[in-house]
């Protein structure tokens, strides 16, 4: 038992803390409206190498897995959660090739994207109306965060389907993640350019993109309590700052103690992940906990500002919609808790502690 | 990051699981039929002696070795305690030893106090038990509002007032009582007292009748001028100075909310087996609106569970966790109700009945959100840490 991370990847999330504070945070509005990240914000991501994270250690990149993920998209996302994912080059489309079709498959998948900057997206069946021929698919997605993308991997049952051409985007206004982009994706009997399956392989790679958006939504909600709560102790209202009137005092204690039980779910769901254990109840739960979560904090982040959380002056507003929007991907909380519940009557898992060793 | 527990850690919970299952639970059933604890006499308390349990931490005046007593990490008690609360919470209560007072006598007492007092319970010939008397009927959460006081009365003290609540006070050897000696200065003019049982003036022994954990005695008592010497003030000589790096430590980590965190996550879990049990047993896993309840409340208690070893771990590594230990005690009290509340829903008029073990959960867990601090204060400790809530 060892809630350490550990000094590299303290060191990793300081550097996308850091990050997040200087670059991402005071120009929230800005990519929220122009709907991409600077080409400035760009070159400096690239220049602190966090863009290769899960790369495979063979193609250059830094071949770190899920802990590291979910730390890394907590940091960022509690400045931009749409910036985190416009300047992720793979996002989940690589991890899925990775954990689907394999280290080489993965290799190859990054070396083909080759402009700059790449952009692949994942879209999960659950998602997207799909339908599949042999060697054709028909995508319909109302909702992509991506105004663009080089490559498109689908996750759809036991397989991960590579699409290079034949897709359209249609831009939406989007709920929210902008910086990102926000598209109507649609693919109409689109070349397949290769397809892998891999029962076990697209579980894990299921569990993976979930924690890859449950992180992020983390973030949104930490960056939500955070301002909140110091907002509270500026604000006066009946002559002492309102963080001070128990009323909101004991909002903003629920408030950090949901945020911080939801992310040791990510946490310990993406070490399993990377442990090699089973992960996909577990990381379906955690996916469900922040969804479940997010639905108070955000709204709550808001009320404590009062009329001016409802103001765009003020970012309070913008967490508690991407919050929300975040919490509609990967199937969202139904068949997150569908998932987690599935065979939670016949197994071990929940409450079951791994044994590890014998010292 | 690494989150599995090891071999040894493995057997110490089976252990646990064993004496749980053949001691604590037919015990806490007993004892809930009969709405009354397990007398001093029974037999349970004997094999607890015959086991070796009941004994004091406190290594005697001369150890025979420096290593006697193995150092036990937090997060090992936590999983320890989870276990023995699923079979059954207030039999942890009701074991006999020097219990509540046992940490602030090796703390802050006299070797002639701790050889007096702990050392009967060094290798006890019986069960012996030995309570700690803070509680009051008009102070609970706010202990600074105590109205027993100790007055001086030559070389001793005389003690007047009344507590209550107190978890074994009738069958204790002694009870370490909380008085005021200077009510002006709160919680700083407060001094502890050994009374020994069958001392002159303390008596009105009253066993309380609950709700739920029926298992231990919660009883009310009355102090009339009760006489005791100098020496039976806490700590004497040094105290003053011991007791502030007692205090200072206790700021710093906080090791008894994770432990009442991880006993609510154990009934909580035992709420969920039963649950999960019964939804088989009806035929029932196969509803949609049932199987979601039993993720809710699968995934609130892998979440408590959580909250509590964090707490311990930071405290296992002397780290500052008043946050986390308030944060995992509010939210496993908080998600054990949850749980038994939305478990009962699930039995239905089955539950109504009353003598299922869900119900008697749903009793027994309440409690768990008022000791140790209830849920309103850890949100005022929370609250004091995020936005600096005056006190």
């Amino acid at each position: 038992m060892n809630f350490e991370l550990g000094d590299d990847l303290e060191l990793v999330v300081e550097t996308a803390r850091k990050l997040a504070e200087s670059e991402l945070t005071p120009r929230l509005r800005e990519s929220e409206a122009t709907r991409a990240v600077s080409e400035e914000l760009l070159s400096s991501w690239e220049e602190i190498g966090l863009a290769d994270l899960e790369v495979p250690e063979a193609a250059g990149g830094a071949g770190l897995g899920a802990v590291a993920r979910v730390l890394v998209n907590e940091e960022l996302a509690a400045g931009d959660a749409g910036a985190a994912l416009a300047l992720d080059p793979y996002g989940p489309a690589l991890t899925t090739i990775l954990e689907v079709a394999g280290q080489e498959a993965a290799s190859k998948f990054v070396a083909s994207l080759s402009t700059r900057p790449a952009r692949a997206l994942l879209i999960m069946s659950e998602d997207a109306q799909v339908d599949l021929a042999s060697d054709r698919i028909s995508i319909d997605a109302p909702w992509v965060t991506a105004d663009r993308a080089d490559a498109i991997v689908v996750l759809h049952g036991d397989e991960a389907i590579l699409l290079r051409e034949g897709f359209t985007f249609e831009h939406v206004r989007g709920a929210g993640l902008r910086a990102a982009g926000a598209s109507r994706l649609t693919a109409s009997s689109a070349p397949i350019a290769a397809r892998w399956s891999n029962p076990e392989g697209a579980s894990r790679a299921k569990s993976r993109a979930r924690l890859y958006y449950a992180s992020l939504l983390i973030g949104v909600m930490r960056a939500a309590c955070e301002f909140s709560a110091a907002y509270s102790q500026e604000r006066e209202a009946f002559g002492k700052p309102i963080g001070h009137h128990q009323a909101l005092a004991f909002l903003i204690a629920e408030m950090r103690i949901a945020v911080d039980a939801a992310r040791l779910l990510v946490h310990e769901a993406a070490w399993r992940v990377d442990a090699g254990l089973p992960s996909a109840a577990p990381a379906s739960s955690a996916w469900a906990e922040c969804i479940d979560v997010s639905r108070t904090v955000g709204p709550n982040a808001v009320q404590i500002l009062g009329g001016h959380g409802f103001m765009a002056d003020y970012p309070v507003e913008k967490f508690m919609r991407e919050a929300r929007a975040l919490g509609l991907l990967c199937g969202g909380f139904d068949a997150a808790i569908e998932e987690a519940g599935r065979d939670l009557v016949d197994s071990a898992f929940p409450l079951s502690l791994t044994t590890h060793g014998a010292n | 990051m690494e989150f599995s527990i090891d071999a040894d850690m493995q057997r110490r919970i089976e252990e646990a699981r064993e004496l749980g299952e053949k001691e604590f639970r037919p015990a806490g059933l007993e004892a809930d039929r009969n709405a009354a604890p397990l007398p001093v006499g029974h037999p349970f308390f004997d094999r607890c002696i015959e086991r070796g349990e009941g004994r004091t931490r406190w290594a005697g005046l001369n150890p025979p070795s420096a290593s006697s007593a193995p150092t036990r990490s937090v997060v090992g008690t936590l999983l320890v305690m989870e276990e023995l609360a699923y079979w059954d919470r207030g039999i942890i209560n009701a074991m006999p030893g020097p219990g509540l007072p046992e940490q602030s006598v090796i703390s802050m007492g006299t070797d002639e106090q701790k050889e007096k007092y702990l050392g009967p319970f060094l290798k006890p010939d019986r069960p012996r038990w030995a309570c700690f008397g803070m509680t009051e009927p008009g102070a609970g959460s706010d202990a600074a509002a105590l109205t027993t006081n100790a007055k001086k009365d030559g070389d001793g003290w005389i003690l007047n007032g009344a507590k209550c609540f107190i978890g074994s006070a009738s069958r204790s050897d002694w009870l370490l009582v909380q008085a005021t000696v200077d009510p002006a200065k709160g919680r700083a003019g407060q001094r502890a007292f050994f009374v020994e049982q069958g001392t002159e003036g303390l008596g009105g022994f009253k066993i309380e009748k609950k709700m739920g954990l029926k298992s231990y005695e919660s009883t009310s008592f009355t102090l009339d001028n009760v006489r005791v010497s100098a020496a039976h003030q806490l700590g004497a000589g040094g105290r003053t100075e011991k007791k502030a790096g007692f205090k200072t430590a206790m700021q710093t980590f906080n090791a008894g909310r994770p432990v009442m965190a991880a006993q609510s996550v154990g009934m909580a879990r035992s709420v969920l087996d039963e649950a999960i049990s019964f939804a088989k047993l009806h035929d029932l896993t196969k509803k949609d609106r049932v199987r979601d309840r039993i993720e809710g409340i699968s995934r609130r208690v892998r979440k408590a569970r959580m909250m509590s070893l964090r707490a311990g771990w930071l405290a296992d590594q002397q780290r500052a966790n008043i946050i986390e230990a308030s944060m995992s005690k509010a939210l496993g009290a908080q998600i054990a109700q949850e749980s038994a509340s939305f478990a009962l829903e699930l039995l239905g008029t089955i539950g109504g009945a009353g003598n299922h073990i869900i119900e008697k959960l749903y009793r027994d867990v309440k409690a768990m959100d008022i000791v140790e601090g209830t849920g309103q204060i850890q949100r005022m400790l929370i609250a004091r840490s995020l936005v600096g809530l005056p006190r």
